[in-house]
């Protein structure tokens, strides 16, 4: 069993309030989980910058070691179960579950070839659980309430709630949680809302491997489904609101260069792909974009989408193509001798 | 200027036991690289060469396999950094909330660049990826400790801070003096947040099976070929790129065999 609290998608920061705040509540769900499979290992795989929250949660596990519930016959009950720490050192792919796996065996945190899944050969070949700290952490209140409790919220196939992790242009920035299906402009609505005198211009409702959603989606409930049918995904349930004073090349240039750093480097397209977006983004910024370079971004962005072996060089796409598809004049007005006047 | 003669040896000998200890937590003692990377590096400061090459033969692997691996990770700097290693978000979050001018702060302030160190060996600066605490930009880390909510107002403040020592931020420890950069030469991101095309972190291109091939073999270097004065522009890009970081590196290294 392992918990995967190497949180780094941007915009997500639900894991990092966790860690700090709950840390007993991930531990507890921790070893109800590993109990549940019969696991006499757990692992937690914590961001190698979350420095305090490491420190913090290594003194709720000493704290839950001392009253039995860690280690050989928990309350007499003949199950061991075993729980490591493990902190990360700077490496956003960790976070997908095989790189994590490689990681926590003292490799490169490079992701496998799938399958065989993790739950069939995992960690040192062992089936393995790997779930997210936010799945654990739910797990304890689902068992003290009951199924029926959680399941009470939501939509027909989204049920429950989620913690969104809302940032941004909005005046009240924060992780709430929110039934999921509650709308996309009530979740605005609930972060403070815009700043004065500023409008709506989009979402990106899953984290920085997400697509844009518009006005138009508004008032379409934030749910798995629906966001899907946007052309989006809930993903990790980071929001980032972007109101009309949004420069949105920058705004892709900084997640294309994103992704181009935190390349593994394993499969070419994600590797060059998204090393050259970055460089032609870059040109962009400057004012410097060439003719036909807003077609080869769309032509290369496709071609790295899923021809990789993990989900990082599909993240690549989504994003930049959702704003230039719906902001084609703001690139085009970065074309070099095209400059329009007041463009920044 | 640095805490002690290096003794790694007796360091070594010292940190044995807690090494063993890590080792055994888990079913493979190589599981235990990472933790014990990052014990050498709170006690030397960073990942010496010494401290890899201890490693490999602790955990039966080769000093190769240990120095790729290490290398993955930003976090290992495998040359000495300043006492106080700042990192500001450079996320899209924190961009949204004025990340730049903090960023501009910051460099000004300081003198120097991205993954560089104050000639005192005081600061390193960096500018990272998301540090996931997008609801107070602009944030940063001081050795790992966060610090949030910064204006380009506030940044004088938690410099004089740290150099009056009220910041609460424990300093790390300086076993070697630190060089310009801690960037190692084939590292992707050297200069400015750019990138050569072909660096794939290989040390020498000519072994890199193609890898580190620059004449077009990888696809999408043709669809760069396709644009006559693209191709123009990532040549003469390469090279000025290529011979930029050359003379970093060679400044360097006149200054470690000065030292």
């Amino acid at each position: 069993m392992v918990c995967n609290c190497d949180e780094a998608e941007p915009g997500t920061f639900k894991d990092h309030m966790l860690l700090e705040n709950k840390p007993h509540l991930i531990l507890e769900g921790m070893l109800l989980g590993a109990y549940g499979i019969k696991s006499n290992h757990a692992f937690i795989y914590i961001r190698g910058e979350f420095k305090a929250g490491y420190e913090i949660f290594t003194q709720a596990l000493a704290q839950a070691r001392a009253a039995g519930m860690v280690g050989k016959n928990i309350f007499g009950t003949g199950y061991d179960l075993e729980v490591t720490v493990q902190r990360g050192a700077g490496a956003y792919i960790c976070g997908e579950e095989t790189g994590l796996l490689n990681s926590l065996e003292g490799k490169r945190g490079e992701p496998r070839l799938k399958p065989p899944f993790p739950a069939i050969a995992g960690l040192y070949g062992m089936p393995t659980v790997v779930n997210n700290v936010e799945t654990l952490a739910y797990l304890v209140p689902v068992l003290q309430k009951g199924w029926e409790w959680f399941a009470a919220v939501g939509t027909e196939r989204s049920k429950g709630y989620k913690i969104v992790s809302v940032s941004g242009h909005v005046q009240k920035p924060g992780n709430y949680e929110i039934p999921l299906g509650t709308t996309v402009r009530e979740i605005i609505e609930i972060a403070g809302g815009l700043r004065p005198g500023r409008t709506f211009a989009a979402v990106q409702p899953g984290g920085g491997s997400s697509a844009c959603i518009f006005d138009e989606h508004l008032d379409w409930p934030y749910d798995y489904e629906s966001m899907s049918k946007a052309g989006s995904m809930l993903g990790s349930g980071a929001f980032v609101v972007f109101d009309d004073t949004t420069d949105f090349v920058k705004a892709a240039y900084n997640l294309i260069r994103f992704f181009a750093h935190e390349s593994c480097g394993q499969c070419t397209p994600c590797r060059e792909g998204g090393h050259w977006l970055e460089k032609v983004l870059h040109r962009f910024v400057q004012g410097r974009g060439l003719p036909g370079d807003m077609e080869m971004l769309l032509r290369v962005s496709s071609s790295i989408t899923g021809l990789n072996l993990c989900a990082l060089g599909d993240s690549i796409e989504p994003f930049l193509k959702s704003v230039l598809v719906r902001f084609p004049d703001r690139f085009e007005a970065r074309v070099q001798g095209r400059q329009v006047a007041g463009v920044r | 200027m640095s805490d002690r003669v290096r003794n790694f040896p007796l360091l070594a000998a010292e940190l044995m036991p807690q090494c063993e200890a890590l080792a055994a937590q888990y079913e493979e003692r190589r599981s235990a690289l990472l933790p014990l990377m990052h014990l050498f590096q709170s006690r030397e400061g960073f990942v010496s060469p010494e401290a890899m090459r201890f490693a490999a033969g602790f955990l039966d692997l080769t000093p190769a396999v240990v120095e790729s691996t290490v290398s993955f990770y930003t976090l290992f700097y495998r040359k000495p950094v300043g006492r106080y290693v700042l990192q500001v978000c450079r996320g899209l979050s924190c961009t949204l909330g004025g990340a730049e001018d903090v960023m501009a702060a910051f460099r000004e302030k300081l003198g120097i660049g991205n993954l560089q160190t104050t000639d005192d060996g005081l600061f390193s600066y960096e500018e990272v990826e998301c540090l996931a605490s997008c609801d107070r930009p602009t944030c940063m880390q001081v050795n790992l400790e966060f610090l949030y909510d910064l204006t380009p107002q506030t940044v004088d403040g938690v410099l004089a801070a740290i150099r009056g020592g009220t910041s609460g931020v424990a300093p790390l420890p300086q076993t070697e003096r630190p060089g310009k950069t801690w960037a190692v030469r084939q590292d992707t991101e050297v200069s400015e947040g750019e990138k050569m095309p072909g660096d794939t972190g290989v040390p020498d291109p000519n072994n890199a099976g193609g890898l580190g091939d620059r004449t077009g073999l990888i696809a999408l270097d043709r669809i760069v070929n396709d644009d006559a004065a693209l191709l123009g522009r990532s040549r003469e890009r390469t090279v000025r790129d290529a011979s930029a970081i050359d003379a970093v590196i060679r400044e360097e290294d006149r200054a470690h065999a000065g030292h």
